[in-house]
């Protein structure tokens, strides 16, 4: 397990804290195509996520935060530092499961509701007598009971969304990845997803790491955020958020959080541009 | 008046059509003797004429045989060839110019090969068949595979999906529009091809009837022939295929067939 980089403002010093996700020192470039130069993607990016926290990675569009979740989900390589991702203490030995929530539901839609989850079961190698309780119990946690039948172009976009988290809660993840996932959708069902989602995390208790452009969003959903800049992408600034929960998306508190962190953020956006 | 327009109305226009030019043909063929010219009625009789002889039954069924010996060995060695060239580079790029030139090959030359290289023989026209056949079904195959969905492979590979599960359910489905379309393409071109690769060298089938009354100068036992087995293949087209693809996209919420 990866030590995590004493940070002075990482709050909850709980003991023994461990760090389900510990990225340092993680740097990315892209060749040009057609030339030799690089740019560099991600620059000299630290962070960790301690086991069972809700932590949000706000920044601007294309500053390479789906690049860092796709590092951190494994399918994308990266040229320094290190990864890694570790499984729930107190748990049997295995690799890591990864959950992942991308933007768009990417949803297999010649396969049923049930399907789509139990593509994820099988390709976790998840017995097969478990199948149909795993997919029954997400699905009712997704609030889409009784929809197993269904194909994904049958249901709206805010519905294959909820298909899409519950297929990547069906795995029973370590960690869970999600890319703006409510980015795509409509202001008044993103906020009914947002709460729904806070609703079933309470239950499932997964590690979090959430990116998105929407400082509200990231407020009202998280333990902790880091925020991003662009060109290179880098880590300036980490919040802690520690309000109780359930919470209110109009609480003050919040609001007037938000308000300084958008502050702040163009400050330092205009300052580099 | 109002009545006979009500029902006339009623009446499908491709019916309508197809009524229309079945009387133009008929009217047309007044003029010409039937052996080179026959009418659609002459077409029919001559038809029930081959079909009450038994032994007609198996002309067709050989030919049939033929046409899907040589469409199986197209359609399995086309989508190999066609998954190969989309999934690896190296492969497309070594592979690209041949199927051009296979593509290029008239048919006839093959025909005249089949015969020259395996007499006259069941093989000439099976592979004849399948070595036109195979490149539209490489090709078609190939475009599919590299227009499939790339976020939907990053997200098999996000879950940790094998190859055997990640070519089940995540990139076949994408390609069975194209495979649909290779099959159809595949079975028409193969029929036309069987006929021509018969007529050219082989024991029996329906290209051999079409040569021996070409030989009699019988325009009409030709078109009788080739007509009834033109029936045969948009039955096995409409049963066969547009069946199965209503039920293959049944996840579609608009059908496309």
């Amino acid at each position: 397990m990866a030590r995590v980089r004493s940070q002075p403002e990482v709050i909850r010093p709980e003991p023994m804290a461990c760090a389900a996700i510990a990225v340092r020192d993680l740097t990315k470039k892209f060749s040009k195509p057609g030339t030799d130069s690089q740019f560099i993607v991600i620059d000299d990016v630290s962070l960790s996520v301690e086991e069972g926290r809700f932590v949000t990675i706000v920044g601007p569009s294309g500053c390479g935060k789906s690049t860092l979740l796709n590092i951190i989900a494994g399918i994308e390589p990266y040229d320094s530092g290190s990864v890694q991702v570790s499984p729930r203490q107190g748990t049997p030995m295995h690799e890591p499961r990864i959950g992942y929530v991308f933007q768009s539901p990417r949803l297999l839609n010649w396969l049923t509701t049930a399907g789509n989850i139990e593509f994820a079961l099988e390709a976790q190698n998840v017995p097969r007598e478990q199948w149909q309780e795993r997919v029954t119990r997400q699905l009712g946690m997704v609030g889409l009971a009784g929809q197993e039948r269904n194909y994904p172009l049958k249901l709206s976009g805010g519905m294959q969304q909820r298909v899409a988290i519950a297929r990547a809660l069906a795995i029973e993840p370590d960690i869970l990845l999600m890319d703006e996932p409510f980015s795509h959708l409509d202001a008044i069902t993103a906020r009914k997803m947002r709460f729904d989602l806070m609703g079933i995390l309470a239950k499932a208790k997964p590690t979090i790491l959430f990116v998105t452009h929407d400082l509200s969003e990231a407020v009202f959903l998280s333990d902790r955020i880091y925020m991003m800049k662009t060109n290179p992408a880098r880590i300036f600034k980490e919040v802690a958020i520690d309000l109780p929960r359930p919470r209110k998306p109009e609480d003050p508190r919040l609001l007037d959080l938000e308000r300084d962190l958008v502050q702040e953020f163009f400050s330092v956006l205009e300052g580099t541009g | 008046m109002t009545s006979v327009r009500r029902i006339a109305t009623r009446i499908p226009p491709g019916l309508a059509t197809f009524a229309v030019g079945l009387l133009a043909w008929e009217l047309l063929s007044l003029f010409f003797p039937p052996v080179i010219f026959p009418g659609p009625w002459t077409l029919l009789e001559r038809m029930v004429e081959i079909y009450s002889d038994p032994s007609s039954y198996l002309v067709v069924a050989q030919t049939l045989q033929r046409i899907f010996e040589g469409f199986a060995i197209a359609m399995l060695t086309g989508t190999a060839f066609g998954l190969l060239m989309g999934l690896k580079r190296d492969a497309e790029l070594f592979f690209d110019t041949w199927i051009m030139v296979l593509l290029t090959v008239p048919s006839v030359c093959w025909a005249f090969l089949g015969v020259l290289w395996f007499g006259i023989s069941e093989a000439a026209p099976i592979l004849t068949i399948s070595l036109i056949v195979f490149p539209f079904v490489a090709i078609n195959i190939w475009e599919g595979t590299k227009a499939v969905d790339k976020g939907l492979m990053e997200m098999g590979s996000v879950y940790r999906a094998n190859r055997s599960l990640m070519f089940r359910k995540v990139l076949i489905p994408q390609l069975m529009p194209y495979i649909f379309s290779s099959l159809r393409i595949a079975l028409s071109l193969s029929w036309k091809i069987a006929l021509v690769a018969e007529a050219f060298g082989a024991g029996g089938g329906i290209g051999q009837e079409l040569i021996n009354w070409f030989q009699d100068t019988r325009v009409d036992m030709m078109l009788a022939w080739g007509v009834s087995f033109m029936i045969v293949m948009v039955l096995i087209d409409v049963l066969a295929f547009r069946l199965w693809a209503r039920r293959a996209f049944a996840w579609r919420p608009q059908l496309a067939t």
